[in-house]
């Protein structure tokens, strides 16, 4: 499984990728445990490939602002992502550093905006946002 | 004496019609079932695991471990990835959880070839029957499952014999915005037939307009499939027996190659024989090809029907070009299944292009549809902007799109992989080829018929993927037994008989020689109803 420090990585990732407004943030949707199970089951293919991503990511971090991802503000944490999306990286990247991110990026939607049964998009917060409404 | 007058395999949409015409006439049947008897529950509203949308498994089944395919680019396919053409298998298989859209096909669609020639290197024919001669049986399907819609609408048809038993389901606010589009540009439109009650009918309730019609269980039944229709029916008349979670590994044959009853094999592994009068596959076009092809004798040592290297051929789906919109205001109003209006002025006449098919404003899409298919490619992806664009879009985004009338290729098609083994040790369904490039040419014109729509419905921006060439199939799967006059060039007969065997017959979409530019599911039941009747009168 992921390394603890490497779960406060997802979870600032998660957290940048879906930020919190008035609606729930991705980790307090409920993506860390989702995104937890899914390495464990339907995604156990990828686990190695997100540690070995999260890792790149705070090498990034600490070449770009010599601190660690997780601590870094909302602002900074998206500027890092779009140069990484951009190929604009200062670090020596062991995997294809924006294709991988464009997969976690469908990887948390679909738990986002999945039914709650899924663990994600607690208390149907993320289709309260859109407005879908289940009515039967 | 056989222990069955007739073994009915597979219980999707031909073979419940199948087993309950056979049953009410008396004849004793065994229907089998690979899949299990779910219920809505089981089936359950997973947005990432259903019929609609099969990120990670499906709802209806297959089960995604034991049930492998293979493709010509050497991959080993589980049911929920890409290039497996899927079908449900459950009780009741794709009508268990289709949207229940009931459409004949045109009479213009059993004459292709004699309409439009054949393309080069493609295996386009005419239908060996016509549109008359399924009409009866399309009103039968419409009467007895239960068709709600309006025919006085039905302008590309011959005028019905008799109007539908229940009104068409009331306009969502989007289909009411799209039916200005279509006044706006002169096209005609009808209200969309649906399997579904709009009214309570057969004893069950009319349709309370949910958001999990398509891909999903109807939550109070009032969705007409084998499982609440037809099957019932052939139960209650004493006359049918139900097996399910048995997969038929073979045909049994006598020495001299004669069909004799279906070897079976269940969960435990446990093998049986089951001796009938005669055998009607039902299994779709992947998997009744699939069995005919496993059945090897002396006689047909490729398969049986298959010693013209017919069987397993010319498979089609359909191709589903379209186009999402923006709109400047809301128009979701979340009011299912959804798609209500329809066009059938692209199904033929459509200049240089062979056939056509119907265009219809889509079914409700759950937040993950709209993220996965309907999101514009120049939309943010992640970040607070991704985030603001689905909460002030998802409720303005709408699909045009339906399926287009394939021409066939001889080269698409099923064949066996004896290296590859399912859960139950039979050799894998291996599907290789495309479709006629002709298909392509023919999505395009609609792809842009379907932006025309939206435009004219007041879309603000517009955006779809070109159609490229690859094999389809999938729900709408077709063609692997063609139904001709010459045992050469076809598999079956007129009546669904295969062609070297006199009590086998296909009771499916595989006989289809094309496969309209609708959704197939009342031609199959019709079809299938033409067919069990035959069956009946013949002994």
């Amino acid at each position: 499984m992921l390394e603890p420090r490497q779960v406060l990585t997802l979870q600032a990732l998660v957290d940048t990728i879906i930020p919190e407004d008035d609606y729930p943030g991705g980790w307090e949707s409920g993506l860390g445990d989702y995104l937890l199970g899914q390495l464990q089951s339907d995604l156990r293919d990828s686990l190695a490939t997100y540690r070995d991503w999260l890792d790149a990511l705070e090498i990034e971090a600490d070449k770009v602002f010599q601190h660690p991802f997780a601590g870094l503000d909302l602002a900074s944490r998206t500027a890092l992502l779009e140069a990484i999306e951009q190929g604009d990286i200062k670090s020596d990247w062991p995997v294809d550093q924006a294709g991988f991110f464009a997969q976690i990026v469908e990887h948390c939607t679909e738990g986002y905006y999945a039914d709650p049964g899924n663990g994600a998009n607690r208390d149907g917060a993320a289709w309260a946002m859109v407005g879908f409404e289940v009515t039967a | 004496m056989s222990q069955y007058d007739v073994i009915v395999v597979g219980s999707g949409a031909g073979g419940g019609v199948a087993a309950a015409v056979l049953a009410e006439a008396g004849k004793s049947v065994l229907l089998l079932e690979r899949g299990r008897e779910l219920s809505t529950e089981a089936i359950g509203r997973d947005h990432l695991r259903n019929q609609r949308v099969s990120l990670y498994g499906h709802n209806a089944g297959p089960d995604i471990d034991g049930n492998p395919r293979t493709s010509d680019d050497g991959r080993v396919i589980r049911p929920h990835e890409r290039g497996y053409q899927n079908n449900a298998a459950c009780l009741g298989s794709g009508t268990r959880v289709y949207a229940g859209q009931a459409w004949r096909f045109m009479p213009q669609d059993f004459r292709m070839a004699s309409i439009y020639g054949v393309p080069e290197g493609s295996s386009l024919a005419d239908w060996p029957i016509s549109y008359d001669d399924l009409a009866p049986y399309y009103e039968k399907v419409e009467w007895e499952l239960g068709v709600c819609g309006d025919d006085r609408t039905m302008y590309h048809l011959p005028k019905y014999n008799r109007p539908y038993p229940m009104p068409a389901l009331p306009l969502p606010d989007k289909s009411r915005v799209h039916l200005k589009g279509l006044e706006a540009l002169g096209w005609r439109g009808l209200r969309m037939p649906r399997l579904i009650n709009s009214i309570p009918y057969n004893d069950r309730p009319a349709c309370i307009y949910c958001q999990h019609c398509f891909g999903f269980a109807c939550p109070n039944d009032s969705k007409n499939g084998s499982h609440n229709t037809t099957i019932p029916r052939a139960l209650r008349s004493g006359n049918c027996e139900l097996r399910s979670q048995v997969m038929a590994r073979g045909l049994l044959t006598s020495e001299a190659g004669r069909i004799e009853g279906v070897i079976v094999i269940d969960a435990a592994g446990t093998e049986e024989v089951v001796t009938a009068e005669a055998v009607v596959l039902s299994c779709g076009a992947v998997e009744s090809a699939r069995l005919l092809l496993n059945s090897a004798t002396r006689r047909e040592p490729n398969g049986i029907g298959n010693n013209s290297d017919q069987v397993g051929r010319h498979l089609q789906g359909h191709y589903y070009p379209g186009a999402s919109g923006l709109f400047p205001d809301d128009i979701y109003d979340g009011v299912g299944p959804g798609g209500s209006i329809a066009t059938c002025d692209f199904n033929h006449d459509n200049g240089n292009v062979i056939g056509g098919g119907m265009l219809t404003d889509s079914d409700v899409c759950t937040p993950i549809v709209v993220w996965k298919s309907q999101y514009p490619p120049d939309a943010p992806r992640w970040g607070i902007k991704a985030k603001r664009f689905m909460r002030e879009n998802f409720r303005r985004i709408n699909d045009i799109n339906g399926p287009v009338h394939e021409i066939p290729h001889p080269d698409g098609r099923v064949t066996i992989n004896p290296r590859v083994r399912d859960r139950y040790g039979i050799a894998v369904a291996h599907l290789s080829g495309t479709t006629h490039p002709e298909t392509v040419r023919t999505a395009a014109f609609i792809h842009e018929r379907a932006k025309e729509w939206l435009r004219a419905s007041g879309a603000i921006k517009v955006w779809g993927v070109e159609p490229v060439l690859y094999l389809s199939g999938g729900q709408h799967q077709a063609g692997t037994c063609r139904m001709g006059e010459d045992p050469a060039t076809s598999v079956v007969d007129k009546w669904c008989r295969v062609h070297s065997q006199d009590n086998l017959f296909l009771a499916d979409s595989s006989p289809h020689v094309t496969n309209g530019g609708f959704n197939p599911a009342e031609t199959i039941m019709a079809l299938a109803w033409r067919t069990a009747e035959k069956i009946v009168n013949s002994w």
